[in-house]
């Protein structure tokens, strides 16, 4: 026998570990919430410096790079220097000379990946490559810099220096792009000719294209360069058309300048190597075709800024142009479908970025995403996002910086100021391209003509714009949850108040097979509707319109042979087993409308109903669609509603209906306005249990569906839940990524949804509980 | 009449419509599995049809319908297999273009290991660059020494080898593990050793590849001759054969005989031809251990709840927290606490679990992903109300009296709990634990995101140590249906085994749930008939 303490020790520590025990469903709920709270949390965190390096440097820095790890940065003065610079100790590793003739110096510079085009003041174009390759010596990795110098080009006639100089290029073809101190535009291009034997001659040309920018006077006739470009498109390339230089379309063209000649500030020109742009002082963008280099064209021009164009940059994928002004103002911009242009293409300002307060001085985007860095005038850096458009970090240094560069993986900033100093900042931004409007809201993407909804998670290219917008899931889910409820909602209740008031008391073992229905999984439904009721719905579709008036033609047929068959409405069966009489009735109209569906298609859907559907109410068909998932989720959730609800209705006090029997009420009067209200406040968490069942219902959409993310509210065609995007999505999403932490928000969207339903639901049942029994 | 419906009787009519409405469809959609599910394996007669353009077609008939929008004209859809011949497996044919048919008494259904099925004639065997006539008596004696090839190719890949890589494997692992320790002496010898050992065992691999490579040059020795539909002649290696039938002359005994011996393979056997043909077993398998595993979880958790809501709680603020929670937790989408499965019980449990114990076999990563103990766990913490609810009932049934007796003993509460009102709540919690069960056999969705695969290389347990893996991925029967019916390359020719799992999976969430009722009734009997 133990003795009387241990056995009382016992009883407390058991009381206590019982307790803990039924707090611990409630830590679950707690665990559910805040675990996927925190993991949303860092969406909407912006970036953040980890690290300031700075290192000094000896002269006029032209460009500035470092390599994938940060550890080494090279920096390029303007008298041809290559510093190889350690980012450990600030040791200088390497240093070589690109061979500028003696007495001139680098004027601008611009970099196509790694390659550096350098402009100089006696106006030669030089190309330096500059790469960073790795090493590894055990587990230490090494990064050895490398420079090699691959050409250079002197302009034809002697036009001054170079002011500023753009380029790209790929394995055959490079073109540069160069505006001179003397006002020249120039366009250079060196193509290899592909011969079967490898490499061919080098095919060499040099326009110059000051024409081009030449302004148009309204009173002035048409320049040379005009005429010789219309003469040789006519009636090839629409694009080529010379009225390009619309005055309607350049404000500043109305008034007659006089000038000749239009100054250039600042030169882009995108990977595809078609499209030049070029800024001006009085904030005008040109955009010159140049896919034809021996005939380049202007195909508009486009006031972007009260102020001068100081700086012009791409975005990764070369598709949407960063445009820096005096004022500070940072824009981008991108060719949008225009209806109205002679191209069938405009320039349209898509994103505006915080401004800074002095002129943007330099551009440099992100080799990751659609992120950039910008720097003014006045020592300010900004992080950019353009998708999301956002400013993520702002920071602010005591001089200008002459040249800057985002890091590779996008994780660090660096510039040389004029102080001499090598700025470096490392940064983390995990998380750039999500604010709440990219997730909710419209968003103008690239290649879209106007700001849309759009999900769309993963690309097939490394310059793919993710687009994240959760409404279209929301929007689907909603549907789906909709069209369900639609069938669910009166079946369940109507089924439940025939089951709780007048089936017959030997009949209601049909109550614990509508449980077991409540039992099928999910996946077994999702199954049968999408590889078994779409094609079949499909073939007899319009047997599906009709069917709902040949089963009410059928209940009435019903009720006339009770009428008239003298066995019936006698004895135990005068009531309480309609459901069972009316099963071949009822399976005999479905048989009906099938047989006849045919023929209706044929007398009232012009004989083809996806025909007439899409002719007459502009609706497209779809096999697996949301009538469908309708039916399938509502099978789910008729049970439900069911079993809540004859719940409800079963208990509400006899003494009510007996009451009402009395004063005599048929048994429809007190079913329907006796034990209906009285039983609603348990309806109604049957409803709002049906609606959260639905919203989190995965495997029934996923497989019943299309899963195409589109906003339609069509009955005949799908869309994307939020749960069927979460299964498919997230086993394919890196761990702590965006993707990944916007799938955690979609679930905790789910999870808020169905916590306040539920919560509602439970409160409001529990409160029904407490009136009955007062009752 | 007005009077009739003033009564509101037809309404009455309705709402029975509607209650009619949901038996039909449930009872429908149990027939149509059933029917589906039960009749794939009967074996199915071929047809020999005859077109006007005199191409001869071989197949079992798969689907008959009418051609939409013509009157009175009819397809058939004919499964003629041979994949490998004609590119696919089904071939729609319009009646009026049928001249004949017959039912040919040789023709033969071969079943193969690739390539799904082979309908043919026999022609002959071809044995060292000889044809010679074969019957198919005959055929029966060969299949059994390829069958037996086949078993024995088996047992070296799977067994033997499987065993070695397993041995290598870990031996790395320790190699690995030594690695990153101070290098001493001992640890040159230790690692030394294992390295003769990894010799050792790469030694016995090869010959173990030796045997297998003779046993493959074995197994394409024979081949059969079979005469196709259009004239052609196919040879289809002997090894390659799983099973050889002649619908056309089978009697019902001999139907029946395949009828189970098909059944038999599709319960026990494995599955072949990305799981399209074959069984079903690591399927069942993985899901009967998965919810083994869920059931020892949420069984502690949802008695201890039940028994703190009914017995201590009395009505606090906590114990309404509490209710509420449990309603919750049955009311959060699936795919949530799949979600949360991934990132708590994945990446930040078995990621932590990783990084202490198995920091050797990083970046691979061990427990860090999906396997089927995190599985269980997630849907443990989703069957947990379903524990509760029927705990809770089974508690409330138990009579007043007995506890009081109880502590008229002199028995503490938990001495009573445990002792009394336990012991006769049991079949409140059995049921509670069945129902559980049943849920969890059918859940998909948080499953598909934390272990779950198309096909596991091996099941959760085997004969080596610690025998039971819990960190494994594994296969599920609901899973199966949606990969099989959704993924898999060719869904046409698998819907039929996708209907097969899913009557598996009905039987077994419908026997669960019609236990789980029967021992609930049971207990309201015992207590209703009880001298308690």
């Amino acid at each position: 026998m133990k003795s009387l303490k241990r056995r009382k020790i016992a009883d407390t520590a058991a009381r206590w570990a019982i307790r803990f025990g039924g707090a611990v469903t409630v830590l679950v709920i707690l665990a559910l919430f805040v675990f996927i709270f925190l993991e949303v949390y860092p969406l909407l965190q912006g970036a953040m410096v980890t690290k300031e390096d700075a290192y000094s440097v000896h002269g006029t820095v032209m460009s500035v790079g470092v390599d994938d790890h940060q550890e080494v940065a090279y920096v390029m003065y303007n008298n041809g220097t290559v510093e190889f610079i350690s980012l450990h100790d600030g040791v200088i590793l390497k240093r070589y000379h690109v061979a500028i003739p003696n007495g001139s110096v680098i004027t601008s510079a611009d970099k196509d990946r790694n390659r550096l085009i350098l402009g100089t003041s006696d106006g030669k174009i030089f190309t330096v490559s500059i790469t960073f390759s790795e090493s590894f010596e055990g587990d230490r990795r090494a990064v050895i810099p490398e420079v090699s110098e691959e050409c250079w080009i002197p302009l034809d006639n002697q036009k001054g220096g170079i002011h500023c100089v753009t380029s790209r290029g790929d394995d055959s073809t490079t073109v540069t792009a160069v505006y001179t101190t003397d006002n020249h535009a120039v366009l250079i291009a060196s193509e290899a000719e592909k011969t079967l034997v490898g490499n061919g001659e080098k095919k060499e040309i040099q326009k110059d294209i000051t024409g081009l920018f030449i302004k148009q006077g309204l009173n002035q006739p048409s320049l040379p360069v005009f005429h010789l470009s219309q003469k040789e498109h006519t009636g090839g390339l629409a694009k080529g058309e010379p009225e390009v230089v619309q005055p309607a379309d350049n404000p500043l063209g109305t008034l007659t300048e006089q000038r000749s000649k239009t100054e250039i500030t600042s030169l882009a020109l995108d990977l595809f190597m078609e499209n030049l742009y070029a800024g001006t002082p009085s904030g005008e963008l040109f955009h010159i075709n140049i896919r034809d280099r021996e005939n380049p064209f202007l195909v508009e021009t486009v006031k972007v800024s009260e102020s001068a164009v100081t700086a012009l940059g791409f975005l990764l994928g070369d598709v949407s142009l960063v445009v820096g002004d005096a004022s500070g103002g940072v824009h981008v911009w991108m060719q949008v479908r225009d209806e109205l242009s002679s191209s069938g293409w405009a320039l349209k300002k898509v994103h505006t970025l915080a401004s800074h307060g002095a002129p943007v001085m330099g551009i440099d985007a992100s080799q990751r995403d659609k992120g950039f860095v910008t720097a003014a005038a006045d020592g300010t850096i900004h992080l950019n996002h353009a998708t999301s458009e956002q400013t993520l970090l702002k920071f602010a240094t005591d001089a200008q910086a002459s040249t800057l560069s985002f890091s590779p993986r996008a994780n660090g900033i660096m510039i040389a100021d004029a102080k001499g100093r090598l700025l470096q900042w490392h940064i983390t931004n995990p998380h750039p391209e999500t604010t709440l409007k990219t997730l909710f809201g419209r968003v103008w993407y690239e290649g879209y003509e106007k700001p849309e909804f759009v999900w769309q998670s993963t690309g097939g290219t490394d310059d793919f714009e993710p687009k994240l917008s959760l409404t279209p899931l929301i929007f689907g889910t909603i549907k789906g949850t909709i069209y369900a409820l639609i069938i669910a909602v009166p079946i369940g209740i109507f089924a439940a108040l025939y089951t709780s008031q007048f089936l017959h008391n030997s009949l209601k073992i049909i109550k614990p097979v509508i449980e077991i229905m409540a039992a099928l999984p999910s996946v077994i439904l999702g199954f049968l509707a999408g590889l078994w009721l779409a094609p079949f719905m499909e073939r007899i579709f319009p047997a599906i319109i009709i069917m709902p008036f040949f089963i009410t033609l059928s209940i009435v047929v019903a009720i006339f042979c009770w009428k008239i068959l003298p066995v019936f409405g006698k004895g135990w069966y005068r009531y309480g087993i309609e459901a069972i009489f009316l099963i071949p009735f009822i399976i005999g109209a479905v048989y009906i409308s099938i047989r006849l569906g045919g023929g209706y298609e044929a007398l009232f859907l012009e004989g083809d109903y996806r025909e007439w559907l899409s002719h007459i109410l502009g609706l497209p068909y779809d096999q697996r669609n949301a009538l469908l998932v309708g039916i399938a989720m509502g099978f789910a959730v008729i049970p439900l509603i069911f079993t809540i609800s004859e719940d409800a209705m079963s208990n509400v006090p006899n003494s009510l209906r007996s009451a009402s029997l009395a004063l005599g009420a048929t048994p429809w009067q007190t079913a329907v306005r006796v034990v209906l209200p009285t039983a609603s406040p348990g309806i109604f968490s049957a409803v709002m249990i049906g609606f959260g069942r639905a919203v989190g219902e995965t495997m029934i959409v996923l497989m019943a569906t299309g899963n195409t993310p589109i906003m339609d509210w069509n009955l005949f065609n799908g869309f994307r839940a939020l749960s069927a995007n979460i299964a498919v999505e997230i086993p394919e999403a890196p761990h702590g990524g965006t993707l990944y932490r916007v799938l955690f928000l979609a679930s905790l969207l789910l999870f808020v949804t169905t916590f306040v339903v539920n919560t509602v639901a439970e409160t409001v049942r529990q409160r029904m509980k407490l009136r009955y029994s007062k009752l | 009449m007005k009077n009739f419906l003033r009564s509101g009787n037809p309404y009455i009519w309705l709402t029975g419509g509607t209650l009619t409405a949901c038996l039909l469809m449930i009872s429908g959609l149990v027939v149509l599995i059933m029917i589906n599910g039960f009749g794939i394996f009967w074996p199915r007669k071929i047809v020999q049809f005859t077109l006007q353009d005199g191409t001869v077609i071989l197949g079992e008939v798969a689907k008959r319908e009418s051609v939409p929008h013509q009157k009175d004209a009819y397809r058939t859809k004919v499964k003629v297999g041979n994949r490998d011949v004609y590119g696919m497996d089904f071939r729609w044919i319009d009646n009026a273009e049928i001249v004949s048919q017959t039912y040919p008494v040789h023709a033969l259904t071969f079943e193969r290991r690739e390539w799904g099925n082979l309908y043919g004639f026999l022609h002959g065997l071809r044995l060292d660059g000889g044809v010679k006539p074969l019957e198919t008596e005959s055929m029966a004696s060969l299949l059994g020494e390829s069958h037996a090839l086949y078993k024995k190719i088996r047992y070296i890949e799977k067994k033997e080898i499987g065993n070695i890589n397993y041995r290598m494997e870990k031996i790395r692992l320790e190699l690995k593990r030594l690695t990153l320790l101070q290098p001493s002496e001992k640890i040159q010898k230790r690692a030394a050793a294992l390295n003769t050992k990894i010799e050792h065992l790469e030694k016995i691999y090869r010959e173990k590849e030796d045997t297998l490579a003779g046993f493959y040059v074995k197994a394409r020795e024979k081949e059969v001759v079979v005469l196709l539909a259009d004239g052609r002649e196919k040879m289809v290696p002997v090894f390659q054969i799983v099973r050889i039938s002649m619908p056309n002359e089978m009697g019902v005994f001999a139907k029946m005989r395949f009828y189970i011996s098909k059944f038999w393979e599709f319960i026990w056997g494995e599955p072949r031809e990305a799981n399209t043909e074959g069984g079903v077993f690591p399927a069942i398998f993985g899901t009967v251990m998965m919810v083994l595993i869920m059931s020892i979880a949420v069984v502690p958790l949802g008695v201890l709840t039940a028994v703190y809501l009914k017995e201590y709680a009395g009505d606090s603020f906590i114990s309404r927290l509490v209710r509420i929670s449990v309603s919750n937790l049955a009311g959060v989408p699936s795919i949530v606490f799949g979600v949360f499965g991934l990132g708590f019980f994945i990446y930040f449990f078995g990621g932590g679990i990783d990084k202490l114990f198995f920091s050797e076999s990083l970046p691979a990563p061990t427990y860090g992903t999906g396997g089927i103990l995190w599985a269980a766990l997630t849907l443990s913490l989703l069957t947990v109300p379903v524990v509760v609810v029927a705990t809770e009932e089974g508690l409330s049934s138990v009579p007043k009296a007995l506890r009081e007796a109880s502590y008229a003993l002199g028995a503490t509460k938990i001495e009573t709990l445990w002792k009394v009102v336990i012991p006769q709540a049991t079949p409140g919690i059995l049921t509670g634990t069945i129902l559980a069960m049943a849920r969890a056999a059918g859940e998909v969705a948080p499953l598909m995101i934390t272990g779950v695969v198309k096909l596991a290389p091996s099941l959760p347990i085997d004969s080596h140590f610690p025998y039971i893996h819990l960190e494994r991925k594994f296969m599920h029967l609901g899973f199966h249906i949606y990969d099989v019916g959704f993924q898999s390359p060719n869904v046409e020719a698998a819907i039929p085994m996708v209907y097969t799992t899913t009557l598996v999976l009905l039987f077994t969430v419908l026997t669960l749930n019609l236990t789980a009722i029967v021992v609930r009734n049971k207990l309201k009997k015992w207590y209703n008939t009880g001298a308690m």
